[in-house]
């Protein structure tokens, strides 16, 4: 498979996923880059053992995951979530605010809801965060909860 | 309460311009030199100060073996900290991007323990290499001065050893350990969420 090709199939995915994981369109950006880096990197020795999406998203979730190194001391998470929801009302997009509900869950769960947005299978998702199959329905339902939970207070 | 909100709807709202790949491949080309600059200076600094002690050794021709023996040991050490050091890098850089997420953080926290027992092991190593190449090298010249200055010398270079065992040491190791303990931790609640059992 040609690096171009795949580069202009799954750019935007990727970069929405990692949108979901920074909220922040610069640093989304670069992770994006140094996903596909490491997927040119990496495309020789491609072995067709899981399609090429499922490979790209892996890889792309690693990166994500790897940002721990890089980021400062207090983790988003440890943030107050509920607090969070009430500073924001107003005019915010309804986009942003998902992406920025997201960008505040636990690290695992941004990439599990990112990759179920972007339609992947429960199996795929299963098959990237080495969790499985049940666990993925479950954490999604929850996640999904959350998320919803966060909306309807935002629109009252 | 509504629980209709169509998040996939919203997700897809997210619109970016694909840039050029143009962008990326410079990118790659930056990260190879960047990559290939560093085992280049590491390593030519090694041959540097090796070969440098060598021409000691050529052109002071020390006599004893103490002597001689201290150079080697100081080349040794030089010599195990490159070594090692060379062998950390990749550590780093290396881990597969393309395992899953859990597998990945299994290798991760095995680099990172293999990581601080190379750097505390290696700079205990280093540091005895070094003084006792030191040490022995001195022997030569020490004797050949009056007691006084050859007492003045050990001493002015023992206290340096001293100083660098009982302060930079410990210093240099709690810092590296505050690093890969913060990560590791971070790791850890990492493996949490992933883990089934909940």
């Amino acid at each position: 498979m040609i690096f171009e090709d795949i580069y202009k199939a799954y750019w935007l995915k990727i970069f929405r996923l990692c949108m979901g994981y920074m909220n922040d369109r610069d640093s989304a950006k670069d992770l994006a880059q140094e996903t596909f880096i490491t997927v040119w990197q990496k495309l020789p020795d491609f072995r067709n053992e899981s399609s090429i999406g499922t490979w790209v998203f892996r890889i792309a979730s690693n990166h994500c995951l790897r940002q721990i190194e890089k980021q400062n001391r207090m983790p988003k998470t440890q943030l107050p979530a509920e607090i969070e929801d009430v500073i924001h009302h107003g005019n915010e997009d309804k986009m942003e605010f998902l992406y920025k509900c997201i960008s505040e869950l636990p690290e695992s769960e941004r990439i599990i809801i990112s990759l179920e947005l972007e339609d992947l299978k429960q199996a795929e998702i299963a098959d990237i965060t080495g969790i499985s199959e049940s666990n993925v329905r479950v954490k999604i339902h929850r996640i999904k909860e959350k998320l919803t939970k966060k909306f309807n207070n935002y629109e009252q | 309460m509504n629980n209709n909100i169509d998040l996939k709807g919203l997700w897809n709202k997210q619109e970016a311009d694909i840039p050029d790949t143009k962008e990326l491949f410079e990118k790659i080309n930056a990260y190879k030199k960047r990559s290939f600059g560093k085992i280049i200076f590491t390593n030519t600094l090694l041959i540097l100060t090796s070969a440098f002690i060598i021409f000691i050794w050529y052109y002071y021709q020390p006599e004893m073996i103490s002597s001689k023996l201290g150079i080697v040991l100081i080349i040794l050490a030089m010599a195990i900290f490159v070594f090692v050091l060379n062998q950390t890098l990749p550590l780093l850089t290396k881990v597969d991007f393309d395992l899953d997420i859990r597998e990945s953080l299994i290798q991760l926290f095995r680099y990172r323990e293999k990581q601080i027992f190379l750097q505390t092991t290696m700079l205990n190593i280093y540091f005895i290499l070094l003084s006792a190449g030191i040490c022995l090298y001195m022997f030569e010249y020490a004797l050949k001065m009056t007691f006084l200055l050859a007492a003045i010398s050990y001493f002015t270079t023992l206290m340096w050893i001293a100083f660098n065992w009982f302060y930079l040491r410990p210093r240099q190791i709690k810092k590296q350990r505050a690093k890969t303990d913060e990560l590791i931790i971070k790791l850890e609640m990492l493996n949490r969420q992933i883990s089934e059992n909940e």
